[in-house]
């Protein structure tokens, strides 16, 4: 008992600080050796700039679409009208195909903007509806020119054969003009 | 205390678990042991640093635009001109240690019983790391390497009966080869990357085999000095350790493909031979001993013949287990280390006299293990 209690009051010796020293260099070295192997396998910086697409969404006029390709999908990007949003923002998502409220379909800080994948979720076809002058359903969104199912301006499903919402892809506002995807 | 209850709980379990952990616990080691007895465990090193960066490699190369994808790892992968410096500088070292390996072995003559088993382990491990550092050579899909595999693709798909299955099954026939599904050989190419692997997950059995073999026969050091603590004999494997890593780190950012052909670094032209492109140092002796042959069946012949005799080495040897280890021998030995050296060189050169050269250290070489072992170790014995 008296020997453990002053083999704890002891300083620590030489050997214990070689010993420290030697784990630590050890260690730094193998970190050393190991990072940038395991860095290799992270993706490299030309892929991660082609996989994240900036779009200019300032020359979006309102009511109108644009679409962009990214990571092989269409993406549409739409700006609503006041009334577009109106006529949208209080529909009771229990009364939709595939219930959605308007929140969880546009960002909170920029809610003029709807950004989907334009993409038929049952026919796979890009959808119309991105110009004013396009067919666009009774729901003021887009049409599906290959089985009809109509969509509103949020992207939400109004009208079969389809029963899900346009999917929304990885995307982040830098700011009110530029949209980055991915 | 906790460590060893733990080993056991598994050990009795899966019984072959503890003898696999057993093989890497070398006790009572002389402190002063040789510098050689730390070969293996640095070729292990070596061996490691290879499947690292060989694993981050495979990624991203792609057989069918071979020297495109090694470019692209050197340029645009993230650290990627350093994994290939550690897959080249590994490869150095490892035929560099394996070599010194062998030499010493001859040299002491540790390749008498009972160390025969661990010296015919070692020259597998050499000829298994001839062909895999020949596989990954020709896998960079630079132009010295795609003459190297024509030449060989070629010779092989020559031969008529079984070799010459063998040949079409291992390059994948002559449309794999050719020029005929891509410029360079993807086909051939695509599954030469596999066999480079396979056989490189040999080389990490082999050096298994190797050090719990060594394990049995190296006598338990009876002297005052044997230390038989952890860590304490390992110690002078980290002494062993920091001059490997200082000899890696000179050659990895200052000579990083050492001894390799230039002609590698622009990529294959099946319509461009490169003139005078040697093959990289570490084949080169045994590029030399097999280029001696104009047909292709003799060629395969002398290196099958080439690794027998080495295999056979400790029969060859006349003096007994306890015989005595002469000096005139020895001489030989070294005689033996400069004609391989020889052979290497003249494989590279392209002269007149290279060729003859060639034949000589190659005669030299079978004539040293048929005759010479046999003779002057009988007559040292006595």
């Amino acid at each position: 008992m008296a020997e453990s209690a002053a083999s704890h009051t002891t300083a620590p010796t030489r050997r214990d600080f070689l010993t420290l020293l030697t784990a630590a260099t050890g260690a730094v070295a193998a970190g050393a050796i190991l990072w940038p192997v395991i860095d290799a396998l992270n993706p490299d910086a030309a892929s991660e700039d082609a996989a994240r697409l900036i779009v200019n969404v300032a020359d979006i006029a309102e009511g109108t679409a644009k679409t962009v390709q990214w990571a092989g999908l269409p993406i549409t990007i739409r700006k609503l009208t006041t009334a577009e949003t109106q006529a949208n923002e209080f529909v009771v998502p229990e009364s939709l195909p595939d219930p959605a409220g308007y929140t969880s379909r546009v960002n909170a800080g920029y809610p003029a903007f709807v950004v989907v994948v334009g993409l038929n979720t049952a026919t796979p076809c890009t959808l119309e509806g991105d110009a004013a002058s396009d067919p666009r359903g009774d729901f003021g969104g887009w049409v599906c020119p290959c089985d009809g199912s109509e969509y509103d301006p949020l992207g939400r499903v109004r009208k079969g054969p389809a029963t899900k919402n346009l999917a929304i892809p990885r995307y982040s506002f830098l700011d009110a003009a530029q949209i980055k995807l991915g | 205390m906790t460590t060893h209850s733990k080993t056991s709980w598994a050990a009795t379990r899966l019984p072959c678990l503890g003898s696999l952990c057993a093989t890497f616990n070398t006790k009572n080691r002389a402190p002063d042991a040789p510098y050689v007895q730390a070969f293996p465990f640095l070729i292990t090193v070596a061996a490691a640093f290879l499947t690292l960066s060989g694993i981050v490699l495979a990624v991203y190369y792609n057989p069918w635009h071979a020297f495109d994808s090694v470019q692209f790892i050197d340029r645009d992968v993230n650290n990627g001109w350093l994994i290939r410096a550690y897959h080249a500088t590994g490869t150095t070292l490892i035929f560099g240690l394996t070599y010194w390996y062998l030499f010493r072995a001859m040299l002491s003559r540790s390749y008498r019983a009972p160390g025969e088993f661990v010296w015919l382990l070692s020259v597998k491990l050499l000829v298994v790391l001839l062909l895999t550092g020949w596989l990954g050579y020709v896998l960079t899909g630079g132009a010295a390497g795609y003459w190297s595999l024509f030449n060989a693709s070629n010779a092989a798909l020559s031969l008529g009966g079984l070799p010459g299955a063998v040949g079409t099954w291992f390059f994948g026939g002559p449309a794999a080869v050719g020029g005929t599904l891509t410029q360079t050989g993807g086909g051939t190419l695509a599954r030469l990357e596999v066999f480079h692997g396979l056989l490189a997950a040999s080389v990490l059995l082999l050096l298994w085999l190797i050090h719990a073999s060594r394990k049995t026969i190296s006598a338990p050091v009876t002297s005052q000095r044997a230390v038989a603590f952890y860590p304490y004999y390992v110690a002078q494997y980290f002494a062993a350790l920091a001059v490997f890593a200082f000899i890696f780190v000179l050659l990895a950012f200052y000579a990083p493909h050492l001894g390799t052909s230039h002609f590698n670094n622009i990529p294959a032209d099946s319509l461009a031979v490169p003139v005078g492109a040697g093959v990289p140092w570490y084949l080169a002796p045994a590029a030399g001993l097999v280029g001696v042959f104009a047909s292709a069946t003799l060629s395969i012949i002398a290196g099958i013949a080439a690794v027998a005799v080495l295999y056979a080495l400790p029969w060859l040897d006349r003096s007994g287990i306890n015989g005595a280890t002469g000096k005139v021998y020895g001489f030989f030995i070294r005689l033996l280390a400069l004609d391989i050296i020889g052979l290497g060189i003249a494989a590279n050169t392209h002269c007149s006299s290279s060729a003859i050269l060639a034949g000589v250290f190659t005669a030299w070489y079978f004539f040293h293990f048929l005759v010479i072992t046999p003779v002057v170790t009988a007559l040292e014995a006595e």
